[in-house]
């Protein structure tokens, strides 16, 4: 029995290492055009910034895939044919046969829409190959800490139009460090991007299409605790602004803003969203969904025989009935672990739990728990905010009914560390507000010395129904 | 305002004299040289008397003291925004000037002998030789047992180690502020960490035996004169080893080539039996489930080279006998997955709490 898994990432790693517990002599084959080892994406900004090596982000230690007997092909796979069982790769590779196919091929990021979004100086922020662009354009090139091993193997085996080749530099076109970075798109990679350019000494400019920062997570009041706190590092946000077109003679000099106002910009990193890496199957007959995520059933197998899809690729459904990807660290691990055993023959079906999700937020931390989504006009928020010694913001969701007798169904909490998985426990045991404000401390997960977050009385009262 | 996350850590591998440039290695040269002059020649005794610290032990003393306030402001600056830090760099500053220094450097002066209270068997071997024992007050004799073989391993019950290696302990405290800029450099390779073991248990052996040699010494000494030339040979050969060469030269001197607790870590007794002690107590470091990004800071800024990761993305909450509780684990981890806690109440996830991962 062959197994091809089509990527090295978390879903990836995940599948095979399950694979090979259960199948000894299994032929494992893993196949990847970014980087010779697992690494974990999440920390890209980090080893940006100079606070990790590329070996601190590896989470299994480098001989994992000889002590695991992974054969590893670094190379892009360009096609599958699933009436051939064999996958397509690119340069002059001959084709792989596989008996059971897991794509596990991420996410790829959404290009620069606007005129001119080719100019170098302007990149995004998900690869290694990203990465090593943005530190030769912040800092003229990787930290002490070393590039990534073999950082170029792959482009004998790759095409053009792939995410995992890296942008001109405009730096050394120029021949001078940027002055005037920007950053476009108000979520996480945006933030991480703009804290590593910080720490790099730079004062960007953040540019926010939405009202405020983060409206996917956050409401207004929330973000604007946020909006401060990056004023006070010294980034020019600007909210409710569009990009027109950039400029420049070679590379990028201004960005033209909606308002009609002509900004320097020497360097843009675009964060404004990722997309299923899966054009690569266009011509292969897998069923993809309208954004291109790969179409799988509860099992994670998707329209063709023996070819599943995990992680950021796979088109799942949520508990609401809808069909997206989920782009979690967590639940590719998890997809990548059900695919495997799916491939195996058992009778699993992926289930997603209740949403939670933790972040950083330049150094505000952020923890939220079931149901927080704006797009449910019944539920209401209690909302406390706290600025004593410590800082914070908890707003608690609930479902109609009176007064602090109504039902929680959601946390979203700001500046303050909690353990979700109690929150989610008393979401599922139908908790009343006024139940959960007296236990709230039982999830505090603060680190030692951090004083507890204290309500007093009359802000413990739910708002009437007139002032929700 | 007290902020959970990291903050003055992103530049590390960015700056020369943290990650193992040039100016490391001049650091490390001169620390080196600084110890051997100061164990084997006598360079700094008239700079002591000069400047009226009687000998060049106390100028030691007021130079080590000197480099934990100025490593203290380093390291505040970089992490004070977590109040366990705060609390814990204080004490052990304060500690460390004034039991360390001041009041060992006054008591002669009062025609008391000099004894420093922050110290403890093994670390401090004096305090269970009865050659010690015998010139000590009563008090103090009666202090040194009481709080070697009672309250240290006590409260490392109860607290874990780290009441004494982060809060109290000098060579722990030096790690942490002089030594705060390399924490990232401590190996966390399966190597060193079988290094270790072997090495860590080795010094605990060598003192239990020493101090026994030395005990037995005290009963049949008049008797066997070659049994005292022995008992003396091995405490002089335990102090050579363990107390200039590995806790100085190497454990401090090469702090910019391999990070500030190689004393600790390797070779320290009082680290070693602690953590046998913080093995069976009410010490460990919760994780929370499925939170982690598997992202590496906390096994990266772990000072004592634990993989802290690999306990964190498979759900595991873990005490490790090296662990010294520094807290930068939880402090540097973007997601909040890390909490330093004593349990003192069996309430909550009872399958949790009982997990023991054996590993010393
Ligand atoms: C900057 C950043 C920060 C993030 N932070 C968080 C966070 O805090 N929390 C969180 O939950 N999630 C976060 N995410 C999202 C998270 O990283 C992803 O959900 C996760 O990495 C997806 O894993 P995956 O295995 O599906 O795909 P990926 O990690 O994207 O791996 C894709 C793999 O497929 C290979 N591949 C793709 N196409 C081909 C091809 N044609 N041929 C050969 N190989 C191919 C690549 O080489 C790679 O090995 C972040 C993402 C980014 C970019
Ligand atoms: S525990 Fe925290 S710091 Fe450690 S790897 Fe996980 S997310 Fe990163």
């Amino acid at each position: 029995m062959h197994h091809v898994i089509i990527g090295n990432g978390v879903a990836g790693i995940e599948a095979a290492i399950a694979l090979r517990r259960r199948h000894e002599d299994a032929r494992i084959t893993l196949v990847s055009e970014e980087s010779e080892h697992f690494f974990s994406r999440t920390a890209l900004m980090y080893i940006l910034a100079g606070q990790l090596t590329h070996r601190d982000t590896e989470p299994y230690e480098r001989d994992l895939y000889a002590r695991m007997g992974f054969t590893r092909v670094r190379a892009r796979a360009i096609g599958v044919d699933p009436a051939a069982r064999s996958v397509r790769l690119a340069g002059d590779l001959a084709p792989l046969s596989y008996d059971r196919l897991l794509i596990a091929s991420g996410s790829r990021p959404r290009p620069a829409p606007w005129p001119g979004g080719d100019l170098p100086g302007i990149g995004t922020f998900v690869t290694h190959q990203d990465l090593a662009w943005l530190e030769r354009e912040l800092h003229g090139g990787p930290g002490r800490g070393g590039a990534a091993p073999a950082a170029d193997a792959h482009l004998s085996a790759s095409t053009d139009d792939s995410p995992y080749r890296q942008r001109p530099v405009a730096r050394t076109l120029r021949g001078s460090p940027p002055q005037n970075p920007m950053v476009i798109g108000g979520g996480l990679i945006g933030i991480e991007v703009i804290e590593t350019m910080l720490a790099a000494g730079l004062k960007p400019r953040f540019v926010i299409r939405e009202e405020f920062f983060w409206p996917m997570a956050i409401d207004a009041a929330e973000s604007a605790w946020i909006q401060e706190r990056l004023r006070e590092h010294g980034v020019d946000v600007l909210t409710a602004t569009q990009i027109e077109r950039f400029e420049g003679d070679g590379a990028v000099e201004r960005a033209v803003l909606d308002s009609g106002q002509t900004v320097p910009c020497d360097l843009c990193v675009v964060a404004i969203g990722v997309m299923p890496n899966t054009d690569w199957l266009a011509d292969s007959g897998i069923e993809r969904d309208p954004g291109g995520g790969i179409v799988v059933g509860p099992d994670l197998r998707s329209s063709a025989p023996g070819v599943y899809a995990a992680g950021d690729c796979a088109s799942v459904t949520w508990f609401n009935g809808s069909r997206r990807p989920e782009q979690l660290w967590y639940t590719s691990r998890d997809q990548g672990r059900v695919a495997a055993a799916a491939m195996s023959g058992d009778d699993v079906a992926y289930k997603r739990g209740h949403w939670y999700n933790s972040a950083k937020l330049i150094d505000i931390e952020y923890t939220t728990a079931g149901l927080v989504d704006f797009g449910y006009d019944d539920l209401w928020s209690w909302f406390h905010e706290e600025r004593g010694a410590v800082r914070s913001t908890t707003r608690i969701v609930c479902r109609p009914g009176e007064g602090d007798q109504a039902r929680v169904v959601g946390f979203n909490m700001l500046g303050r560390r909690w353990d979700h998985t109690v929150l989610i426990r008393w979401i599922a045991e139908r908790r009343s507000l006024s139940w959960v404000l007296d236990h709230l401390s039982e999830a505090r997960f603060d680190t030692e010395l951090v004083p507890p977050l204290r309500i007093p009385p009359e802000a413990r009262r739910a708002p009437d129904a007139a002032a929700r | 305002m007290y902020l959970q996350g990291q903050n003055g850590l992103m530049a590390t591998w960015r700056e020369g004299f943290r990650s193992r440039a040039l100016s490391a290695w001049i650091i490390a040269a001169l620390m080196v040289g600084f110890y051997i002059d100061l164990y084997w020649f006598d360079h700094f005794q008239p700079l002591a008397e000069a400047v009226g610290l009687r000998n060049k032990w106390y100028l030691y003393g007021a130079l080590y003291c000197l480099f934990m306030v100025g490593g203290a402001v380093y390291h505040l600056r970089r992490h004070g925004n977590s109040r366990y830090n705060q609390a814990r760099i204080a004490t052990n500053v304060g500690v460390q000037v004034l039991l360390a220094f001041l009041l060992p450097f006054v008591m002669p002066l009062f025609g008391g002998k000099e004894f420093y209270f922050s110290y403890f068997w093994p670390l401090k071997y004096d305090l269970l030789l009865p050659d010690t024992i015998w010139q000590l007050p009563l008090y103090l004799a009666i202090y040194g047992l009481v709080g070697s073989l009672l309250l240290a391993p006590v409260m490392a019950f109860f607290f874990g180690k780290r009441w004494y290696c982060s809060w109290v302990c000098g060579c722990g405290g030096l790690a942490n502020t002089y030594g705060d800029p390399w924490r990232h450099l401590t190996s966390t390779s399966t190597r060193a960490w079988r290094f270790e073991q072997v090495a860590i248990h080795v010094v605990l052996g060598l003192v239990v035996f020493m101090t026994g040699v030395m005990g037995i010494k005290a009963l049949i000494g008049h008797d066997h004169p070659g049994f005292v030339v022995f008992a003396d040979h091995t405490k002089s050969f335990y102090g050579f080893l363990v107390g200039s060469v590995l806790s100085g030269v190497v454990g401090t001197g090469l702090y910019p080539l391999l990070g500030p607790r190689v004393w600790c870590r390797n070779f320290c007794p009082m680290a070693a039996l602690l953590g046998l002690v913080q093995k069976l107590g009410r010490f460990r470091i919760a994780v929370k489930d499925d939170m982690c990004i598997s992202c590496g800071n906390c096994s990266a800024y772990c000072e004592m080279g634990i993989d802290v990761r690999s306990y964190a993305q498979s759900n595991q909450s873990f005490t490790r006998a090296a662990c010294v509780g520094c807290g930068m684990c939880a402090h540097v981890c973007p997601r909040g997955v890390l909490r330093l806690e004593n349990r003192f109440d069996a309430q909550g996830d009872k399958d949790k709490q009982h997990i023991v991962v054996l590993d010393f």
